[in-house]
């Protein structure tokens, strides 16, 4: 076990080098370089100077090498666009809200997902797993941005039930403003888990070793918690990387909707700006997430299922 | 979206089973697939939700295509009540839904119900040629790897798995900041180089499996080539698996188009696509509503028939999950 997860963590080191370095690859193929051809007349010195400061002179491979130093020693240089502030400024400002969202996000599928699903597969072809199921394709099939501005329409504007947008401040801070974007952005997840949570549970159903716990006339309850609950939750932990990918993701439209100033928002004016130090530190930041949240997921799956150990 | 449910929905290697048998009997023959498909279209038909998802999504294409004409064909709507998506006609803003404009008009007072379909031919469009570009790249990927085995293989798994780490979105925006316009073909390129990894995924798991069949074995036995036994005992037999894929990464690829020109990185104004349509009403949703709900329930709508089409598919073409799906 402890070498399954030493080998797994130190894999993950040049996962995350060569993440890093498709990144920069790529954002070097964007035309322009922040300090040539800009409207203003750089005198050619300064313009020089410049360039040696960020090591624009010198090649690819060096400014990848100084690149990867900064992550590492999380310094992610300056914003381009935004003078006073460094692009790790920007994101330890947003990163905490982004985080709080979507963490919420998580806990609306946990909470509401997965119960519907274990409730679903319990009673298969009932009317609650019939509704269930079509929560659960409604909420596949919506747009998330349309579901936000659904909520705010509705809840907001025409119950003034919630503030319309804005975010509580503190990272432990909650109120009613952080619920219509929570559900927004978890309602995917939710519809998600219901789903994976009922056919895992269907399927542990139908295994011999279920048929034997109810032969030996072990109580329903006992057999449905201790042999089905725990088989058929191991796809709900490693759907959550795969999860996280999309939460990101939606993190940016919701964000945008609701005005909520976390990485996502940050990320889109800094596309539009051509910031692009603060894009590209987003970009691997957002990276290096999901690299680790795949680690867990894999280290979590070994522990629950050793099968899985040897293959790896 | 890259979401690892759609190596999950799909059936390890259906069509071998069928197959397989044909194959055996007479080997180099052609394929004779047709009692698989035959039983598979029997058991998609039987299948009430599958059907009625087709039955809207067909409509909904055709609507598209239809009422506001496409290449050099005229539309129904558009000749009949001569309005151009396009024109601007201030006196008609936010009209209403009426006979003459049955899903109002937007800001510019152009006819929604005109521009929603030619929004669609876009957005679809869109969908699909991404789509198949996806599985294009899928299929040469995926076969390479999974038909090299070995250290290639794992190579190129490694780094895919390297690539599972790049976020979604800001990944097609890069790219789209790389081409640096947003166009058709921009946007296309944005959405397939963000998610052509899980048809990757699927086809070398399919080829792995399919390359350990007594015929294929049987077929390099008898001194058939690489390429040989590749296009025509491994790759017909990854048509299902392809089939249902497209219906898989359709949804994925609506919902990214649409949060990218949701968020004002689509397709530029004034060519219509849903999710710019979506944008545009965002302005005057409180007093307009159906000016931003159309668009979206036309994106759900989709991408709801999308989903069932894909689930019907797989259970017709490999019954066994039809018990716990």
């Amino acid at each position: 076990m402890t070498t399954f997860i030493i080998r797994r963590v130190v894999w993950t080191i040049p996962v995350i080098l060569l993440v890093i370095l498709m990144t920069f690859l790529l954002m070097k193929q964007i035309k322009g370089n922040p300090f040539r051809h800009t409207e203003r007349n750089v005198p050619a010195a300064i313009q020089h100077n410049l360039e040696v400061k960020f090591h624009l002179d010198r090649p690819w491979y060096v400014q990848y090498a100084y690149y990867v130093k900064g992550v590492f020693t999380l310094d992610l240089g300056p914003s381009m666009t935004q003078r006073s502030r460094s692009v790790r400024d920007i994101v330890s400002d947003g990163f905490p809200r982004s985080l709080k969202l979507g963490l919420l996000a998580y806990l609306w599928a946990i909470v509401f997902g997965v119960p519907a699903g274990i409730l679903a597969a319990l009673k298969p072809n009932s009317i609650f797993d019939y509704f269930a199921m079509l929560f659960s394709s409604i909420g596949f099939a919506l747009p998330s941005f349309f579901v936000a501005t659904l909520l705010i329409y509705y809840v907001s504007v025409k119950a003034g039930l919630v503030p319309t947008s804005g975010w509580p401040s503190g990272f432990w801070s909650l109120d009613s403003r952080v619920i219509l974007p929570s559900f927004a952005l978890g309602l995917f997840p939710m519809a998600y888990f219901a789903r994976l949570v009922r056919g895992a549970m269907l399927e542990t159903m139908q295994q011999d070793y279920v048929r034997t716990a109810k032969a030996k006339g072990l109580r329903y309850r006992r057999v449905i918690g201790l042999h089905v609950l725990r088989n058929s939750l191991i796809p709900a932990v490693t759907a959550t990387a795969p999860l996280l990918g999309l939460i990101i993701t939606g993190t940016f439209v919701i964000e945008f909707i609701f005005s909520i100033p976390g990485i996502g928002r940050y990320f889109i004016n800094s596309v539009s700006n051509r910031d692009y130090s603060v894009v590209l530190g987003i970009t691997v930041l957002t990276s290096i997430i999901i690299v680790i949240a795949n680690l867990f997921v894999d280290i979590m799956y070994g522990v629950l299922d050793p099968r899985t150990r040897e293959s790896r | 979206m890259a979401v690892d449910r759609r190596e999950a929905a799909l059936p390890t290697a259906p069509p071998a089973v069928g197959v397989g048998v044909a194959e055996e009997a007479s080997a180099g023959a052609p394929v004779a697939q047709a009692s698989l498909w035959k039983d598979a279209w029997y058991r998609y038909i039987r299948n009430k939700a599958a059907v009625a998802a087709a039955l809207v999504f067909i409509i909904m294409v055709l609507y598209c295509l239809i009422i506001p004409g496409f290449w050099k064909i005229p539309g129904i709507w558009t000749s009949l009540k001569g309005y151009d998506p396009n024109d601007v006609d201030f006196t008609q803003s936010y009209a209403g839904f009426s006979l003459d404009h049955p899903f109002s008009t937007d800001k510019f007072g152009r006819d929604l119900f005109a521009r929603t379909a030619v929004g669609g031919q876009i957005s679809i469009a869109i969908g699909f040629a991404a789509t198949f570009f996806i599985l294009v790249i899928g299929v040469v990927y995926g076969s390479i790897s999974g038909f090299a085995g070995g250290k290639l293989d794992n190579a190129m798994m490694r780094f895919l798995d390297a690539l599972y780490g790049l976020p979604y979105l800001p990944f097609a925006i890069i790219t789209l900041a790389i081409i640096g316009s947003q166009n058709f073909m921009a946007m296309v390129i944005a959405l397939t180089i963000a998610s052509w990894f899980t048809a990757a995924r699927i086809v070398r798991g399919q080829v792995i499996t399919l390359k350990e069949n007594d015929y294929v074995r049987a077929a390099k036995a008898v001194g058939a080539r690489w390429y040989r036994i590749l296009a025509r005992h491994l790759l017909p037999n990854t048509l299902g698996v392809l089939i249902i894929a497209i219906f898989l990464e359709l949804p994925g690829v609506f919902l990214g188009e649409a949060f990218l020109s949701f968020i004002g990185l689509g397709i530029n104004p004034p060519t219509a696509s849903w999710g710019s349509m979506a944008q545009d009403g965002r302005e005057a949703y409180r007093l307009h509503p159906e000016v931003l709900f159309i668009p979206c329930l036309a994106i759900a709508t989709l991408v709801m028939c999308a989903n069932f089409i894909a689930d019907g598919m797989r259970d017709s073409l490999d019954p066994r999950t039809r018990e716990t799906g």
